[in-house]
């Protein structure tokens, strides 16, 4: 009896944790993809690190006592992951192409600034892309980055003000307010 | 935050690019599966990880079943290895296939040790097994907990020594060295392999049995390098000055030595951003940088010390997507490996079951994506072969030895 009872209860733990976890995971994922996509760039990577990152929480799901803090956790496993992979393209370097990576969905009220950008983004060093979607499509603050990230505020920072950088110097001059047209605002070209 | 035009125009392109996203979502399911493989992955991994600090070798002429392949220390006249150009493609599904490979395996689920020669049967699933006296010296993991077992020549247990960190053998063969603790302290000892008294040569202070003390390797015929933990997450490596364990200037974490150069390779540092290695000195307690790189994690040195292996820190659950065999004296990458994965796969190299075949050959443990592992052999002529052995289970095959 007492073993039946010890079973019945593991089963019920186990039904708990599934309970918990697909209501976190059906109310995230869609938003969590897009942060996966705009990390990886493709599709494929995109749902490779966010089934890793899931399946990561799912073992760790019990020793989880902050729920607020999920979507940091996941986040940072798909960052961490992400850089990773990277380092495996870098060391894939010699079979690279001059081509620029594939450039995703542009919608239709895009006049092809958009994809532009996104396209300068891809080309930024992983953690300098890191910093910019979780700033700027996240809408983190720099201290939730750097806690995501596991560096310091400033660190964000520096990342944050060379991938602007780098964007300015890749960017169309409509799009760069120190360029060749100084009259030209970035509001007009929107 | 006070965004400029260029971030206003970043943050909508990152949303026009993501917001109109849609996909088949995942089910609990598919995530529990994937859960699945990483807990069999980290669980390999970690015995691996084991086995890394449990350095055994089949002395030259003591077995009939070794390969002996351990080499003598090269002729000066020996002629460099060929070089290659460019990256090598490790495809297992290409490789020329194999049916032997010069070091021993454990066929984990026999369980068995396979040699060039011939494939004994085995008691239990041992980490590491090779010859001592007339029998056999072996380690076996009890969920965790790692013993000392001496075997006689029919692997019936002699003598079960207790806790250990693993064993080293010395680079001709004569000599095996190996941690244990006696429930107070930690001592490394060696003995003679054909017989005779068993020297303490380091006696570490009482510690609790968790600081567990690991020989990592001789650095000479007849120094040994070892390394304890402290129990807060840092490494010390430890040499003798005269009877006394000293600590080469760190914390440092060695990994890896040579007794023909005399040196270490050593986990230097390590945080978020990444980790660092070096080949320090292991015979004075200066412990003087040779060299150190933040590119590669270093171990495996070859048997001529001419070279040493160098994979990517923390490359992932798999293991290292690369391996690059670096001059051992100066850090130039010799032959840069890498594995190729089927799309939407991952796997890497087993960074802990790789063992030098002879001073030109390794033999390693990779994860080509999916659920298998296989063995191949590479050689830094830019040779890549398949070893076809099946395995009895999904355990695989593992390397019985470390060097």
């Amino acid at each position: 009896m007492t073993a039946t009872l010890v079973d019945m209860g593991a089963h019920d733990r186990r039904a708990d944790k599934d309970a918990d976890f697909s209501a976190y995971m059906s109310a995230r994922q869609a938003a969590l993809y897009r942060t996966a996509y705009l990390l990886a760039g493709d599709h494929a990577t995109a749902e490779d690190l966010l089934q890793n990152a899931f399946a990561k929480l799912y073992l760790s799901w019990d020793k989880v006592r902050d729920r607020e803090a999920l979507d940091g956790y996941v986040r940072r496993i798909m960052v961490n992951e992400n850089n990773s992979l990277w380092r495996r393209a870098w060391k894939r370097k010699e079979h690279s192409t001059d081509t620029m990576p594939e450039t995703g969905t542009v919608d239709t009220y895009d006049d092809g600034m958009g994809g532009a950008l996104w396209s300068f983004v891809q080309t930024l060093p992983p953690k300098q892309r890191s910093v910019i979607v979780l700033r700027y499509y996240e809408q983190l603050s720099e201290a939730e980055i750097a806690d995501t990230l596991g560096i310091s505020v400033g660190t964000v920072k520096s990342q944050a003000s060379r991938a602007l950088a780098g964007l300015r110097a890749r960017a169309p001059q409509s799009l760069n307010p120190h360029g060749l047209h100084p009259h030209e605002s970035g509001d007009d070209a929107r | 935050m006070n965004h400029t035009p260029l971030e206003d125009q970043v943050h909508d392109a990152l949303h026009r690019t993501a917001d109109p996203l849609e996909r088949h979502p995942f089910t609990v399911g598919d995530v529990r599966t994937r859960a699945r493989r990483i807990q069999r992955r980290r669980a390999a991994v970690a015995g691996a990880a084991v086995a890394a600090m449990v350095a055994v070798a089949v002395p030259i002429g003591l077995s009939t079943v070794g390969p002996a392949q351990r080499s003598e220390v090269p002729p000066a006249t020996q002629p460099p290895s060929p070089t290659v150009t460019g990256t090598v493609i490790i495809d297992p599904r290409s490789a020329a296939v194999i049916d032997s490979v010069g070091v021993p395996l454990v066929d984990v689920d026999s369980p068995s040790l396979i040699t060039p020669e011939r494939t004994i049967q085995l008691p239990k699933a041992y980490e590491t097994v090779t010859p001592y006296r007339d029998g056999w010296m072996a380690v076996a993991n009890d969920e965790g907990s790692y013993t000392l077992e001496v075997l006689d020549a029919d692997l019936e247990l002699v003598d079960q020594v207790g806790p250990t960190g693993g064993v080293v053998v010395s680079p001709d063969g004569s000599r095996v060295a190996w941690s244990e603790y006696d429930d107070v302290q930690w001592r490394v000892k060696i003995a003679e392999v054909a017989g005779g008294p068993i020297s303490t040569y380091l006696e570490f202070p009482p510690s609790p049995r968790e600081h567990r003390v690991a020989p990592i390797g001789f650095v000479s015929d007849v120094e040994v390098a070892a390394t304890q933990n402290h129990g807060d997450g840092t490494t010390s490596t430890f040499i003798a000055d005269g009877d006394t364990p000293t600590a080469l200037p760190g914390p440092i974490s060695a990994r890896s030595a040579s007794p023909v150069a005399g040196v270490v390779a050593a986990f230097i540092s390590s945080d978020i951003e990444g980790s660092c290695s070096a080949v320090i000195d292991g015979t004075s307690p200066s412990g003087a940088v040779a060299w150190e790189t933040c590119d590669y994690a270093l171990d495996h040195f070859s048997p001529d010390g001419q070279h040493v292996v160098g994979t990517v820190a923390s490359g992932g659950e798999y293991g290292s997507p690369t391996l690059a065999v670096l001059d051992a004296t100066s850090g130039e990458v010799v032959v840069d490996f890498e594995l190729v994965l089927p799309r939407r796969q991952v796997g890497g190299v087993n960074e802990t079951n790789i063992l030098w075949e002879d001073d030109d050959h390794l033999v390693a443990r990779v994860w080509p994506g999916g659920e298998d592992s296989v063995i191949v052999r590479l050689g830094l002529d830019g040779t890549v072969q398949r070893l076809g052995i099946e395995s009895a289970g999904e355990s695989g095959l593992t390397m019985a030895e470390v060097r």
